[in-house]
């Protein structure tokens, strides 16, 4: 029941969109229905911890430790995505930066972008609850759809070029996903009368696959999903696509879409680690892993857009994630939190770089000078943010990451070597850029202080959580998280 | 069999064909032609089984593939004047020399777990993913966004002819979903093409090059 009212309330704020033209009107039913998400989040996730790790609703819907942590995560950024929405769009359209002349042509693109992010929202929980993994599928499918028009909201060129990009890069990757899918369910034999497959079944049937099967198939789901994350080499669509879609876009898609798709791959993994052992998967994430670390820690020194930056950076967490699944135990426990402090220091990061644009005007990082002195409070967010992220004592992703980089030290030394080296190269790429934008002269033309109270907020919430979060675990929130442990 | 064999054969050249056409006109006829080889391979499942959900789903791929996506890239190459198209970054011979390895290496041990699922139809499964394998190098070699879009749309094809003969077909409500995902993404890849030809004067993809920042 909980879960179609999350459903029902998204819909039926994209509906609002549709069919009202008063934005007031638009932005308070996309306000209800994101609070409703989050709250009925909240309660699934007790319900689910409280009846041991699992919750099945209708037919269609089951919930697991993990669904239920992803859940949370994407309510939470959802809920802040859509205030910050609010105060970010109101703020663009008064500079002019949405670049349309016409007062009705600018509430048009709004309603549009409410109707989109809604639409997205309904989509990422169906493939979040669904219990089949085609219905999965479909769902994640159609988060590119509803995406894709976010990206090139500004309607210029080079966000169209991103908008194109992601749209191609990603149909290929959930094309192979399908096939990865569709050679899981060749232990049933199907036919069409069979009706749907769901995950349990094709756990419980994991023994009468091939492993041979199960090894190509986890290939496929690997790329196909691992684009949407963001693994290296499939990563290129993901800087482009976070530097060209509004702040609160990008920070949906590090913080909400992301931990989604890793938890498919997931899901697929238990099933592959029961019929095909655990090293198969172990080298991939190694390989994947290490790669994404590689490639974002070279990659950031010569980034030119902070937005990018950013997007450099969740390609590393990915790959720390990927680490942390790969060697399991402990580091299995150290990678969901990492998800979750990833997912709120980084949507946090996304807004903060939205203060900033509408200040500036500009997404390049050589245009960002004093930013202390004209937006101190963001400013200093921003730099709290930058070492949060990139793994700095005493908040939660130092514990994370040293218990990952400890997990792997015990059965291969060389990988912790190259994780650790890496990601202490990423943090001087990363403070070089943000020491540039943070401090030094201000230009001249830039008027001092910050732009609406509701434009920090969200952030200044979400780092908080997340800080709160680093030395405090719920009840709740530690019974699924060893749920993970256990199962996955 | 005989009669299958020649179904996946035709998909299998007009993949081949999508690779040396010069013209947009002939790479959109040609994947009408493919869709069409996969509804009748749907009708030849419909045949042998009877299930009159799968006539429903024959005649939403037969509407939206064969004949709504191929009019929509029609009506976008005339109104555009987007006659020619056969910008690619391997020159004809080497295409071909990558295509014959493509095939052969689906046609190899390495992937027999995957094309001996169903070991009677081995031969029909290497050759669907064989022409997966082609409709991917489509994607990477072709510069026009026309032949991208039209080259994830064959991948589709040749993933729904190999799960026809691995035996992996889906339930009714299931296949309405992917198809209605996949019409739903026929229109948005459409009208990007529109939109990028109307930001970049043109549809090939290497002219968009404002991403630099």
């Amino acid at each position: 029941m909980e879960i179609l009212i999350i459903l029902l309330s998204f819909s039926l704020a994209a509906l609002t969109a549709i069919t009202v033209r008063n934005k007031r009107i638009i932005e308070l039913s996309s306000l209800i229905a994101s609070f409703v998400g989050l709250v009925t989040s909240v309660l699934i996730a007790v319900k689910v911890s409280s009846a041991g790790g699992s919750y099945a609703s209708f037919q269609f819907f089951f919930v697991d430790g993990l669904s239920a942590i992803v859940m949370l995560i994407v309510a939470f950024v959802g809920f802040g995505a859509t205030v910050y929405s609010i105060a970010y769009l109101r703020q663009e359209t008064a500079k002019n930066i949405i670049g349309l002349s016409n007062v009705s042509k600018i509430t048009s693109r709004i309603r549009e972008y409410f109707i989109l992010l809604n639409l997205f929202m309904v989509s990422i929980f169906l493939a979040i609850v669904a219990n089949s993994p085609i219905l999965a599928w479909i769902f994640i499918e159609a988060t590119t759809l509803s995406t894709a028009f976010l990206i090139s909201f500004y309607n210029k060129p080079s966000a169209m070029e991103a908008a194109w990009k992601y749209l191609i890069v990603n149909s290929v990757g959930i094309l192979l996903a399908f096939l990865g899918t569709l050679l899981y369910f060749t232990s049933f034999h199907t036919g069409m009368e069979n009706g749907i497959i769901t995950w349990q079944m094709l756990t419980n049937n994991a023994t009468l696959l091939n492993p041979m099967i199960v090894k190509i198939a986890f290939v496929f789901i690997l790329i196909g999903y691992g684009t949407k994350v963001g693994f290296a080499p499939m990563h290129t669509w993901k800087p482009d696509a976070y530097s060209k879609a509004p702040a609160p876009i990008g920070a949906l898609f590090s913080g909400a879409l992301m931990p989604a798709a890793f938890m498919l791959i997931l899901k697929f993994k238990i099933i592959t680690d029961s019929v095909a052992g655990t090293s198969f998967s172990q080298t991939l994430f190694i390989i994947f892993g290490l790669l994404s670390i590689l490639i974002a820690a070279t990659i950031i020194f010569v980034a030119r857009n902070y937005k990018r930056v950013l997007a450099y950076s969740s390609i590393e967490n990915a790959g720390i994630m990927a680490l942390g699944f790969g060697f399991g135990g402990l580091g299995i426990f150290a990678a969901i939190l990492h998800m979750i402090y990833h997912s709120l220091i980084k949507s946090a990061l996304f807004f903060l770089s939205g203060n900033i644009l509408l200040k500036y005007s500009s997404a390049k990082i050589s245009n960002v000078k004093g930013a202390i002195s004209v937006i101190p409070i963001t400013a200093i967010l921003f730099f709290t943010g930058f070492f949060i992220i990139t793994g700095a004592p005493p908040f939660g992703i130092f514990f994370t990451k040293i218990v990952i980089f400890s997990a792997i030290v015990k059965t291969n030394l060389w990988v912790a070597a190259v994780g650790v080296a890496l990601t202490i190269i990423l943090f001087v790429g990363f403070f070089k850029h943000i020491t540039s934008m943070v401090f030094g002269e201000k230009p001249a033309d830039i008027k001092n202080g910050e732009d609406s109270v509701w434009l920090i907020l969200p952030p200044l919430v979400f780092m908080a959580l997340a800080l709160y979060l680093s030395f405090n675990l719920p009840p709740f929130l530690n019974n699924l998280i060893n749920y993970v442990v256990l199962h996955y | 069999m005989l009669y299958l064999q020649l179904l996946l054969q035709i998909v299998f050249l007009t993949a081949v064909f999508l690779h040396i056409t010069k013209k947009n006109f002939g790479a959109v006829l040609a994947y009408s032609i493919q869709s069409l080889m996969i509804v009748l391979l749907l009708l030849n499942s419909f045949l042998e089984t009877q299930n009159t959900s799968l006539l429903w789903i024959m005649f939403i791929v037969l509407v939206v593939k064969v004949i709504l996506a191929p009019l929509f890239f029609i009506k976008l190459i005339r109104k555009n004047e987007l006659i020619f198209s056969a910008a690619t970054y391997l020159n004809t011979p080497l295409t071909l020399v990558v295509l014959a390895v493509l095939t052969a290496m689906a046609h190899s041990y390495k992937f027999a777990p995957l094309t001996g699922i169903i070991p009677v139809n081995t031969g029909l499964l290497s050759l669907a993913f064989s022409t997966m394998l082609l409709s991917l190098f489509l994607i990477i070699n072709r510069k026009s966004a026309l032949s991208q879009i039209i080259g994830i749309l064959s991948l589709e094809n040749s993933i729904v002819a190999f799960a026809i003969f691995a035996g992996l077909e889906q339930s009714f409500a299931l296949q309405m979903g992917i198809l209605f995902d996949i019409s739903i993404w026929l229109i948005i890849a459409t009208s990007f093409m529109a939109m990028v030809y109307r930001h970049f004067g043109s549809l090939d993809a290497t002219l968009m090059k404002k991403l630099t920042d």
